[in-house]
């Protein structure tokens, strides 16, 4: 619970100034609908009594007028600062999601699993913003104005301004309070059945073709027709009690009316009251009443909310930074002095040029009980050295990188690179290794501003000379804008195998001395695949080549192949010792190479 | 902007219910005004406070029925709003599922689906709103004013006068707001994306040693998105303030303008107060209108991205050539099929995706179709599946003349297997027996061993009953493929089509599916469309595809001998790097 309101509550602080302004000016607007109601009614109630001089009634006449514009000015005003504080909170919540998520960043993509997390926090964010604007401000300035109006009234009578505050109360806490608590529960079960309904459609729909061919459509779409009558059930209910509330509401207001009638009257009978204060007393409740009224519907929001803030929570929460920080110096003990061993600056670019890997009985285990993802791997990789790396899936090739990029550390054995733990070198890790995987990101900006990313202070022309090496130059010779095309515009004619030629390009220009390949051809026709993987290898000779891949097509280009099953090398050696001792080999190099 | 509305069904009588309890509400209207104005007057004028218990009655009488016809309208325009929402979606849904898979394809089903859950919700709450605001802008204001034409004359030509001098604002307004926001949309998109665009980027710019240097960005992004944002609020809440402004200088100058009559004594308290009290209520609609104009917007465009479905499956329906009364669409070993020059041809301008394809396919037998991607292998075996028909030629089935293959009986012959099989979120025995949801336990289990799914039941804590799919457990490609097999084994369909089945699968997982597969084919139609020659040596027929034509076909033998295009790819694949 804590946590959550951390996303909430600390950006009050940290923007009071504007919030209060923005409090104010809200206020000031219901203050300014209200008053220009109640000098209209007091101005013809003036005028009414017909009094010999038009001067008399001047300060009304302006009253009315200025309260009118203020109105629409003031509420202009309220909604443009209070929309910048809120976006300057956006833009604080931001980075700090980013901050959170950064460490993490290798780590994201197996830890959920399930969907697009990310673009679901991106988007929690952005809901966020309602928590101010459409729950916490409207309530706070029904509050303001609850006080006001009632300490104006007990001026003139305490006793009566206890009974319209009783009335008030009923508007801004008892019926929320009881809309909150009846709706509560359907609220939630009816998000969660909407999401039931949401998942059963997606499942549905990605596999229409076997539906369609199943012959089964009509029994699905009875099927979820029932689930929807189901929640439109609920929503139903909801939606009567929604009204309700409101004509409820209204009644209350419609009570108060009659109250100040009775009250004013009473008074003016009494001599208290100046008969022409009557109609501007009874008048105010009307627009008084537009601040109440929408409190409810603005705390029954508060569900909506929680999901994004647990989500927030969770990420930002004990259990992911724990991991986060096993990340860095994991639990499995045997660090083998990683922290230790920091390289020098000189090291470091020493290694920026020339690096050899080196993996010594590398071992690693996530968790402590668990089986080991790497068991004992030797690799010795002097700089220049091509290895393919081949396994099915969840045979440790994923860990092993990330062993070698010092992501992970060892929990037994070691993984140095020119004799310093890889761990060691932190974030000079980039300077030393980079990695081309089956999906690099291309951001949403010009082709020139994803390749530079490989290098922010690269000219232009070596960005150039990149995309050349990448063999871009065709393509983007076709393109009008050439390297100042956005990638997203024309995201559709980028093919799969153009997009990793981008980032080719990018890690050609970042220019290290060991390249991860880590399977950049999934999902490429053979061709493109040939096209690409050639590219790849004459634009990087001299430079240390770590290739996983699930073909072996090109494995005689590689000096050595390792064959890993359950985090074990199982046969190694080059391509031509391979097909001679093994027959294992010999089978599956026939798939991709049948020998006719 | 309701014109469209009217083609919904029963809208006629809601429109007729809703138009009553509207002119009802009109009056409550009026009548609460003249009653409140007439007890506040009496007072004023020194009467006795005990004697006005009548007009508060009736005061009171005439909010509440104000209010009550406002809850009835609410709830007429629910109803009928769930009412047409149910059915659009019904149609929708079963339009989608008429389209098939081609077409969610196209349209992503991330889109679909958001379109069938939220755009319902939307076109529904626009047709909540719409149908009141409408009635009671049309309604309202007119009865309003000419009441108040019967009280003060001027009240009323201030009122008048407003109204249209309001509307133009709020037009121009709009127009200038959507000009500013379309001039700078591409910027605002950019900015707006920039933030997700960097989390899904993350790992990227981690191994480019960007990923800390990086928050600088979103900072900088972050504040300029805010800028172009403020720089269209600025225009956009102007539409609001006009209104604002219009509409409470309007009231104030009805307050003023009543005051100099009322010290001349040419009127009395009560009528300017009435007219006092009802001015915010003729502008009342409008105000409406304007708060909603957003959220009427968002529903009616929903509702037509739904209508275009469901024209879309119109068209596509009108094009279904139909099928002769005793056909026969099972298929036997003496089945044939014949397609007569089958051409497919995506755009009026492009390539045709198939050209002139004519093939003969009979009785059982293994068939290969190979080819390098883009030659229209995918494309055979959607038209050959039924989910796509062609745009020229014809087929011929069993001596029976079809224009395409989506006739159920022939769907019903067929079991497809795709590159990435889809896995229903439910039991591993529920994802087997999909085709044939009253298959036995025992023959569900020999379906799945002899699929090669033996080891990973055992495997499983709950055996067969595992959840897999969504929300399940994960399955590896290779065991996806052996759902989807085990699931064509256990519909026992003649006819088995497969495309890609193992392009994207690790080698070794791919040897051990073919081993599995291959048994499995005998006595039945399977016909394999893959860019793998390995496959080739195992299929009695090969067909090679070029460019979207058959280029030759024949035996595996037979085609090595000829030198022809067959060949050309097998040695190209055979080559290294330096082809």
């Amino acid at each position: 619970m804590k946590r959550r309101e951390d996303w909430i509550i600390p950006y009050f602080k940290m923007y009071s100034g504007r919030f209060a302004l923005y409090l104010l000016l809200g206020v000031l607007t219901l203050l300014a609908a209200s008053m220009l109601m109640f000098t209209s009614g007091f101005l013809i109630s003036k005028s009414a009594t017909m009094p010999y001089n038009i001067l008399l009634v001047y300060v009304p006449i302006v009253g009315v007028r200025a309260f009118g514009i203020g109105r629409a000015v003031l509420h202009y005003v309220e909604r443009l600062v209070g929309h910048d504080a809120v976006l300057r909170i956006l833009s604080k919540m931001r980075v700090r999601l980013y901050r959170i998520l950064e460490p993490q960043a290798l780590f994201i993509r197996s830890r959920y699993r399930t969907g697009d997390i990310l673009g679901a926090l991106a988007d929690d964010i952005e809901q966020l913003q309602n928590v101010y604007i459409r729950t916490v401000f409207p309530s706070l300035i029904a509050l303001v104005l609850y006080a006001a109006a009632v300490i104006a009234l007990g001026v003139f009578d305490p006793w009566f301004a206890l009974l319209v505050a009783l009335y008030i109360l009923i508007l801004v806490a008892v019926l929320p309070y009881i809309s909150l608590m009846l709706t509560r529960r359907a609220d939630a079960a009816l998000k969660r059945e909407r999401n039931g309904l949401y998942q059963k459609l997606t499942d549905a729909v990605m596999g229409i073709g076997d539906w369609v061919i199943s012959g089964r459509a009509a029994d699905f779409l009875n099927d979820y027709e029932r689930d929807e009558e189901a929640v439109l059930r609920k929503e139903r209910k909801l939606r009567a009690w929604a009204r309700w509330r409101a004509f409820i509401g209204q009644l209350v207001v419609g009570l108060t009316v009659v109250s100040m009638i009775y009250w004013s009257g009473g008074q003016v009978a009494a001599g208290q009251l100046n008969p022409t204060l009557i109609a501007a007393f009874v008048l105010v409740v009307f627009p008084l009443a537009d601040a109440f009224l929408p409190v409810s519907e603005a705390v029954q929001r508060l569900p909506e909310y929680r999901e994004s803030l647990n989500r927030l929570e969770r990420i930002s929460g004990g259990g992911a930074s724990e991991e986060a920080n096993a990340a860095d110096a994991p639990p499995t003990g045997g660090t083998g002095g990683a922290a230790a061993a920091v390289p020098s600056a000189a090291e470091l670019e020493t290694a920026a040029r020339r690096a050899h890997v080196k993996l010594e009985r590398a071992s690693f285990a996530y968790g402590r009980e668990g089986p080991r993802s790497v068991d004992g791997v030797t690799l010795d990789l002097p700089q220049g050295k091509r290895v393919a790396v081949i396994g099915r899936s969840g045979a440790g090739k994923s860990t092993l990188l990330k062993l070698i990029q010092g992501a992970l550390v060892p929990a037994a054995g070691a993984v140095t690179i020119n004799g310093v733990p890889s761990a060691a070198y932190g974030d000079g890790i980039p300077r030393i290794i980079s990695v081309l995987n089956q999906s690099p990101h291309l951001f949403d900006t010009t082709v020139a501003n994803n390749i530079r990313l490989g290098r922010p202070d690269a000219e232009m022309e070596a960005i150039r000379r990149a995309a050349e090496r990448a063999q871009l130059g065709g393509l983007l010779a076709g393109l009008p804008q050439g390297l100042e095309t956005p990638m997203r515009e024309t995201g559709q004619r980028f093919s799969g195998g153009e997009r990793q030629r981008v980032a080719l390009a990018r890690v050609l220009l970042q220019d290290t001395p060991v390249l991860i390949l880590d399977e950049p051809t999934v999902g490429l026709d053979p061709r493109t695949e040939r096209e690409l993987m050639s590219t790849i290898f004459r634009s990087t000779a001299g430079k240390t080549l770590i290739w996983v891949t699930h073909h072996l097509a090109f494995a005689e280009e590689m000096d050595e192949i390792l064959f890993m099953e359950e985090g074990r090398v199982l046969m190694r050696g080059t391509h031509a010792e391979l097909m001679e001792r093994e027959p294992r080999y010999r089978n599956l190099y026939e798939l991709d190479r049948p020998q006719w | 902007m309701g014109r469209g509305l009217m083609k919904y069904g029963g809208i006629k009588p809601v429109m007729a219910i809703m138009a009553g309890l509207t002119l009802i509400q009109s009056i409550a209207i009026i009548l609460q005004a003249t009653w409140l104005a007439e007890v506040v007057s009496a007072l004023f004028a020194g009467a006795k406070l005990q004697e006005q218990a009548g007009g508060v009655g009736l005061f009171l009488l005439a909010f509440l029925v104000r209010q009550g016809c406002g809850l009835l309208m609410q709830k007429t325009a629910y109803r009928f709003a769930e009412q047409t929402g149910r059915s659009l979606r019904r149609q929708v849904l079963a339009k989608l599922f008429e389209l098939g898979p081609r077409f969610a394809g196209q349209e992503g089903t991330g889109n679909l689906v958001t379109l069938v859950l939220e755009g319902v919700t939307k076109f529904r709450n626009y047709l909540e709103l719409f149908l009141p605001r409408m009635l009671a802008t049309g309604i309202t204001p007119v009865l309003v004013l000419a009441y108040v034409f019967t009280l003060n004359a001027t009240s009323a030509i201030i009122l008048m006068v407003t109204m249209p001098i309001l509307i133009v604002f709020m037009i121009l307004i709009g127009l200038a707001a959507r000009k500013q926001t379309e001039r700078q949309w591409q910027t605002y998109r950019t900015l707006s994306n920039h933030f997700v665009d960097s989390l899904r980027g993350l790992e990227t710019l981690k191994f480019l040693g960007r990923s800390k240097t990086h928050i600088d960005s979103i900072e900088r992004v972050s504040d300029s998105y805010r800028s172009a944002t403020m720089r269209t609020l600025r225009v956009a809440f102007l539409s609001s303030f006009a209104l604002d402004f219009i509409t409470m200088l309007s009231v104030a100058s009805v307050a003023v303008s009543l005051g100099l009559p009322l010290i001349e004594g040419r009127i009395e308290l009560l009528p300017a107060l009435t007219v006092l009290i009802l001015a915010p209520e003729y502008f009342l609609p409008v105000r409406m209108v304007g708060a909603d104009y957003h959220a009427t917007l968002d529903g009616k465009e929903a509702g037509e991205a739904m209508e275009a479905i469901i024209g879309a499956a119109g068209e596509e329906a009108a094009k279904a050539s139909p099928v002769p009364a005793g056909a026969d669409l099972t298929w036997t070993p003496r089945s044939t099929l014949a397609l007569r020059g089958i051409g497919v041809r995506h755009e009026e301008e492009g390539d045709p995706s198939l050209d002139g394809v004519n093939l003969t396919f009979s009785g059982m037998g293994r068939i290969g179709i190979i080819g390098e991607s883009g030659a229209g292998k995918s494309t055979l075996i959607d038209v050959l599946g039924g989910f796509l028909r062609p745009t020229s030629g014809s087929f011929e089935l069993n001596g029976c003349g079809l224009g395409d293959l989506s006739p159920e009986r022939w769907r019903e012959q067929i079991t497809y297997i795709p590159q990435k099989p889809y896995i229903f979120s439910g039991t591993l025995a529920d994802n087997i027996r999909f085709n044939k949801p009253e298959a036995r336990p025992d023959d569900v289990l020999r379906a799945a061993e002899a699929a090669g799914l033996g080891a990973l039941v055992a495997s499983l804590p709950r055996g067969l009953d595992e959840p897999i799919g969504g929300g399940g457990r994960p399955l590896s490609g290779g065991q996806e493929q052996r759902v989807a097999l085990a699931r064509a084994l256990l519909s026992e369909r003649p006819v088995i089509l497969l495309d890609e089945p193992t392009a994207h699968l690790d080698i070794e997982t791919e040897y051990e599916l073919k081993e599995t597969m291959l048994p499995l084919f005998s006595g039945k139609l399977v016909i394999l469309a893959t860019h793998r020659l390995h496959w080739m040596r195992e299929m009695d027929r090969i067909i090679v595809m070029e460019r979207g034509q058959v280029a030759e076909s024949g035996t595996h033998q037979e085609l090595m001998a000829r030198r022809g295009a067959y060949y050309k790819l097998a040695t190209l694949q055979q080559e290294g790097m330096n082809a």
